[in-house]
This record gives structure tokens, sequence and C-alpha cells, in this order.
């Protein structure tokens, strides 16, 4: 299950505690070394210790191979597209526009605007998106999960997303695509699958009649 | 008359000298040229964001941080990285030249054409290029980036980076031909060691910068080269083969300058040479195998084969860590203003190398990525990072190339300033990147509630500004009212505190026996032995 969110703060919870102490590890002994080396008068010690550094290369070579794990573990869900996803939508993205086109043909689009109008999404069920692009590379971003998929032109860009909590996500353009690329934002209202099922109807009757 | 002929006379020293001191000089002021206006394009976009976007448009915002980054990678860091190499290898292993000493004078000029013709676009109708400094296609293509800024700055990066490549392969040849009997590979100081492996770097990595540029070309005037999403992804595989070597070329050269100021000012002899010599060679050659960390987000290249490159380079990084401590280890340590700026480069740097672990790692990047978490950390490498570096690098050598000592009260003045400047603007970006937002962007809405750090963000920029003009006041109280500094005023360990302050034209009149890493601190201690 490609829990993006899940996954993000899973890989967090081992990194962030081993970067925060080896900092202060780091910090520590320079700090014991300077309060002791501006007091001492004669420089001395041994300028080599292989057997030492080559222990020490292995210690850190197992720490890599431990950070990979935990990363490796965690991308391979979040990596990989479901076979029957509950829901597929489509992304466009142009300069500087989002279009999100659903399988009847209902589209929700937000042009160069701070106050997108939400396209709806089914929660506690992934949604397959496939992603493409009009003109330039276009970064798909929603922060609060953690996630993002660079839109290429000529690509077709599938990921999966779970959204497990209804509510609003924002969404921005991350990759630098222009002049208003600041004001290329979306929005995702997460609702129940009943809900959204409500919701695409009335769109697809409403839109059907404004055409 | 005479009034007339020494002027011409400085002016040709100056501009047309094949002493590689006087071009490694020439370069520096360059560079720094650059630097300050590059610090003003920054200081711009700082009040423009704190301003929350009310200063400059956002087409003109992008020119801003599309030219700060340009001229700090192409126009500032990496020239005075090669600068400094050019300026010392051939003092450190005794050489009385530089190898190619015209072509090195030629690579003086390409960087400043190709400096003022990036720059030149500002003066065109549309002015300067505002792709970033990736210049990625396709927004950097004739339909999304029309008109000839775009263009100039293409010539321009390119006529940098090939002088760059000059450089690096008279300072390689200088290193690897020029020795004087005696200076064996393995006895090459740390800096020279560090200058070679950049010159690597460069020489492998950076044509790959100038074909990217020169298909980006082609594609503009001719079109059908870099076709469709394949061309992106071509030309941004290309791009950050060139890098993320050049991230390491804009780190070693500092790692050196720092490894010599600690050995130098605790009294005592570099630790574990051989394995630090062998974990830069793994370095550099690992460096050539994680360019695409930089398109994670991408999906098209295999993101767990680059997690595990870049991965891999905790193990060579954490050999110079302990390296760089255990020198400090058992030394009798001396706090002038350059060991100060090597400290800080030490914990500084970490904080830019730890999150680089974390951004190595494909779930955290998929949530950080283009953020300001990522701006953070390439600031706290870059600047927080390899700026202490250099500045630990100026205060050591300035004595050197000027015979002057600079003022110590003035520099821990910069220091301390640099220091708070330093953190107050670049580690909120942390927390606004975490907490989504997007680098790049010239404009944010106000109920993202981003604006406070934003606002203390550059109120750290402008004390990074005051820290750059204490610096500059310190160069020129030191210059008017010189202190001599001597042959060597910090009890040095390596051949340029050989002899005088500035060398001779061909650097020395004698040399001393070479028996290690360390040829001035073995005399000392070999005379403190007779004197025992």
């Amino acid at each position: 299950m490609g829990n993006t969110l899940h996954a993000y703060e899973h890989v967090q919870d081992v990194y962030l505690p081993i970067a925060v102490g080896v900092f202060v590890v780091v910090v520590g002994t320079l700090l014991v070394l300077l309060a002791r080396g501006g007091r001492r008068k004669v420089p001395g010690g041994r300028s080599q210790a292989l057997v030492l550094e080559a222990v020490y290369a292995g210690a850190l070579a197992l720490v890599a191979a431990f950070l990979l794990w935990v990363t490796f573990t965690a991308e391979t869900p979040i990596d990989r597209t479901a076979a029957h996803p509950g829901f597929r939508i489509r992304v466009i993205a142009a300069q500087w526009s989002w279009r999100f086109v659903y399988p009847d043909g209902v589209s929700v689009a937000d042009v160069d605007t701070w106050h997108p109008t939400p396209a709806y999404v089914p929660t506690g069920t992934e949604v397959e998106f496939a992603g493409s692009s009009e003109d330039v590379i276009h970064g798909f971003w929603v922060p609060e999960l953690h996630y993002q998929r660079q839109l290429v032109p000529g690509y077709t860009t599938r990921f999966d997303l779970l959204f497990q909590k209804p509510g609003y996500y924002g969404g921005e353009c991350s990759v630098l695509c222009g002049e208003d690329h600041s004001e290329m934002h979306f929005a995702l209202e997460a609702v129940s699958l009943q809900r959204f099922r409500g919701w695409l109807a009335r769109e697809a009757s409403r839109q059907e009649l404004a055409s | 008359m005479n009034a007339v002929a020494v002027p011409a006379r400085a002016a040709s020293r100056t501009l047309a000298s094949t002493d590689h001191k006087r071009i490694a000089s020439a370069a520096c002021m360059v560079a720094f040229l650059f630097f300050l206006a590059g610090g003003l394009l920054a200081l711009l976009m700082r009040s423009q964001l704190a301003a929350d976007g009310g200063v400059v448009s956002q087409q003109t915002y992008n020119e801003l941080f599309t030219m700060h980054g340009s001229t700090m990678v192409y126009l500032v860091i990496v020239p005075v990285a090669l600068a400094v190499g050019l300026y010392f290898v051939p003092l450190q292993v005794g050489a009385a030249e530089i190898a190619g000493p015209r072509v090195a004078l030629a690579g003086l000029w390409m960087l400043v054409c190709g400096g003022m013709a990036m720059w030149s676009g500002f003066l065109t109708s549309g002015g300067a290029a505002a792709a970033s400094w990736w210049g990625f296609d396709p927004l950097s293509d004739s339909i999304h980036s029309p008109g000839s800024g775009m263009e100039l700055w293409i010539f321009g990066v390119m006529l940098a980076t090939l002088g760059q490549i000059l450089w690096a392969g008279c300072i390689l040849s200088t290193a690897l031909r020029r020795r004087a009997p005696g200076m064996t590979l393995m006895r090459m100081p740390v800096f020279t060691w560090t200058m070679v492996v950049t010159c690597l770097m460069v020489v492998f990595g950076f044509p790959a910068l100038l074909l990217a540029l020169g298909l980006l070309w082609a594609q503009r005037h001719f079109g059908g080269v870099l076709v469709g999403g394949a061309g992106a992804v071509d030309y941004q595989a290309l791009f950050w083969f060139y890098g993320h070597p050049v991230v390491y070329v804009m780190f070693f050269p500092f790692v050196g300058m720092v490894g010599e100021v600690l050995a130098t000012f605790s009294s005592r002899r570099f630790f574990g040479y051989s394995a630090f010599v062998v974990a830069l060679l793994a370095f550099a050659g690992l460096s050539m195998t994680v360019w695409a960390h930089h398109m994670f987000t991408f999906g098209v290249l295999s993101n767990k084969y680059f997690a595990l490159t870049s991965t891999a380079l905790i193990v060579p990084a954490g050999i110079e860590y302990f390296d760089f401590l255990a020198t400090l280890w058992r030394g009798s340590l001396r706090f002038t203003t350059a060991f100060l700026f090597a400290l800080g480069f030490l914990v500084q740097f970490l904080v830019g190398g730890l999150t680089g672990v974390i951004l190595a790692s494909p779930p955290l990047d998929y949530g950080l990525n283009m953020s300001y978490f990522v701006v953070a950390h390439f600031h706290y490498t870059i600047f927080a990072g390899s700026a202490f570096g250099l500045f630990a690098g100026i205060y050591y050598w300035f004595p050197k190339i000027t015979g002057t000592m600079l003022r110590e009260r003035l520099g821990k003045l910069h220091f301390v300033l640099m220091v708070l400047g330093t953190n107050v603007t670049f580690f909120p970006m942390f927390i606004l990147g975490a907490e989504g937002m997007t680098r790049r962007i010239a404009r944010y809405p106000a109920s993202t509630g981003w604006q406070g750090l934003n606002i203390l963000e550059t109120a750290g920029s402008a004390v990074i500004a005051l820290s750059v003009l204490v610096f500059m006041a310190n160069m020129l109280v030191s210059l008017r009212d010189r202190h001599p500094a001597g042959d060597d005023p910090w009890g040095a360990h390596t051949l340029e505190w050989a002899t005088s302050s500035p060398p001779p034209r061909h650097n020395f009149r004698a040399l001393p026996a070479i028996r290690s890493y360390a040829p001035l601190l073995d005399l000392r201690e070999a005379r403190e032995d007779v004197n025992v």
C-alpha cells in the first residue's frame, strides 16, 4: 500500500535522530578538544592510526547500509503503482495552470491562482494520478503528503497517493516553470468514497448543462 | 612620461603577466567583485521575500535568482577555488612556475569575458537569463526563454567553464610533473592533494556542461536536438553529471585550506594523512556516480542506485571529519581568526552534510526536493561551509600573498558577525521548506504565515553584508598601515612558507629538504632535537 505520508515519517524517525545525534557528538568532541588544546603548551600525540581508521570506516559503512535498508524498504511500496487503484485521475500541468480530468469527463481547472477550486479525491483508497505537462517541466507537490513528482512534457508520470484523512490538501508547482511559477497552486479535497461519488455525479451533470 | 608609464606597467603586470601568482591574484579579485555583485542580487531577493513580493516583478525575481546562483557557482566559488590552487599548488610542491602559464592567463580572460557576457543580459530588452542556474530545457529553449539574455548566459557560462577546465589542466600538470626533488606524491601537502582531486573532477565532469549547453544552444537555433521529454531528461542528466562533481569542486579545496589551518594552529602534524588522501580519491570517484540524486522526483532513473552511491559518501566524509578532529587532539591550539573560520566550517558544514544524507533518501527527498529545505542545505554547504573555509584560507595566506598581516580584532568581528548572519539567514529555511515553501517563488500567500521567518532571514542577510564590509575594511586598513608578515608568521608546515612574502617571481631562492608532507615542521623538530 503506497502510503507516502507513512513512508516519509518512518524514514524521518530514523534519520533525524541519527543526524542530530551525530551533530551533538561531533560538536561535543570538538568543544572538549578545544578546551583541552587551548591550555596545552607542548603538542604531542601520534599522527596516524590506520587500523583504527579502517575499523571506523567499516562502522560507517554499516551505518550507511542500515540507512539504505530503512530507505529501500520504505521506498519500494511508494514507487509501485497499484494494479487496480480505487480511482484514476489525469493531471495536466501547463504554464500556469492545473487541470484534473476524471474518467467520465468531469474536469477541474485552476489557472494562475492562490485560491484554487478543490478537485475531489476519495479517502481510504489508492488514487492513481497520471500526470503530464503541455510545455515545460512542472512539479506536482502536495506538502502535507510529503510527495512530489516532476511532470516532464512527453512523458506520462504515474503515481499513487493515499488520502487517509478527509480534508483540504494544498498543492503547488515545485519546479521553476517561468514567470508565474509562484502562482501555480492547486488543491485537493479528500472526502469519503460515498461523498466523492455524489460530488462526481453532481459535477458531471453541472458540467454537461454548462456545455 | 613616468606618470603614464608606471600605471601602464602596473596594469600590464596585473592583466598580462604569466606569473601564476599574479594570474591567481587577479582571478581572486575578479571573483570577489562578482561575489559582491551576486551578493547584492541576494539582498534584493531577500528584500522581495521579506516584503512578500512588493519589490520587483516576478520575471525580474526569476532573473535575480538565476543570476545570483549562476554568478556564485560559475564566477565565484569555482573560480576562486581553482585560483587559490593556481597560486599555492606550485609553491606547495616547490615548483618555480605553473605548467602552461599562458593557458592559465587565457583562463583568467575567459572568466572575465564569460562573466561580463552573462551579466550583460541585464542590458538587453528582454532582461537577463531567468531559467535558474541549471538553465534547464525546455524552459530555456527559444520558445519559453526567447531573447538574447539567455544566449549571453549560455555563451558566458561556456566560456567561464572552458577557462576553468584549462586552469584545472595547469594545476594538475604542475602537481604531477613539476614537483621539487624529494616531493613524492605522498608528500604533497593536504591542500595540494585536495586540488589534485578537484582538478580531476573538473577535467572529467566539466566537459559534460559544455556538451549540455552546446546542445541547448543548437536546440535554440536549429531545433530537433533536445526533443520533447527525452530531451529534457537528457539535458538534466548531462547537466547533473557536471553538477554533482561541481558540488565537490566547491568543497574539496576548502577542505584542504581548513586542513592546513587546523594543523598549523594545532602546532602539530596533520592527522591520518594517508587515510585522508585515500578518502579524497574515493570521494572524487563516488562523486562521478551520484548525479541523478538530483532527479529522484523524475522517477525515470534508478533511484535506489543513486541513493546507494550518495549514502556511501558518508564513509569518506566521516574519515575526513575524523582526521580533522584527531588533528586537534593533543594539539597546542592558537585561536587565530583563520582557526576560528576553520572551526566555523567544521560545525556549519556538518549541518549541510547531514541534511545531505537526509536528501539522499528518496522517500524524504520526495517531500523536500525543490523546497527551501534544499536551499538551506546547499547554502550550509557552500556558504556556511566553503565560504568559511575560504575565509580561513584568506586569513591564513593573506600575509604570504601581500607580505602584510590582516588585523586579528577586525577579523574576529568579521567572524562573529558572519556566524550570526549565516545561521539567522539560512537555518529558518529548513523550517520553511519542511512546511512547504517552494524555492524560486517571488511571492507567497499571506495565509501561509511564512512572512515572519522570511523577515528574520532578511535581517540575517543584512548582518552577512555587514560582515563582508568589515572584511573589506580589514583589508584596506591592513594594506594602508602595514604590519609586515615575514616569511612564516604562523609557524606553518609547508613549502610556501619557506620563501619570502610575497614570493619572488620564480618562487624560491632555495628549498629545504623534503622528507614528509610537513617539511618545515620536520626542520623545527630537528632543531629542537639538537637543542635538547
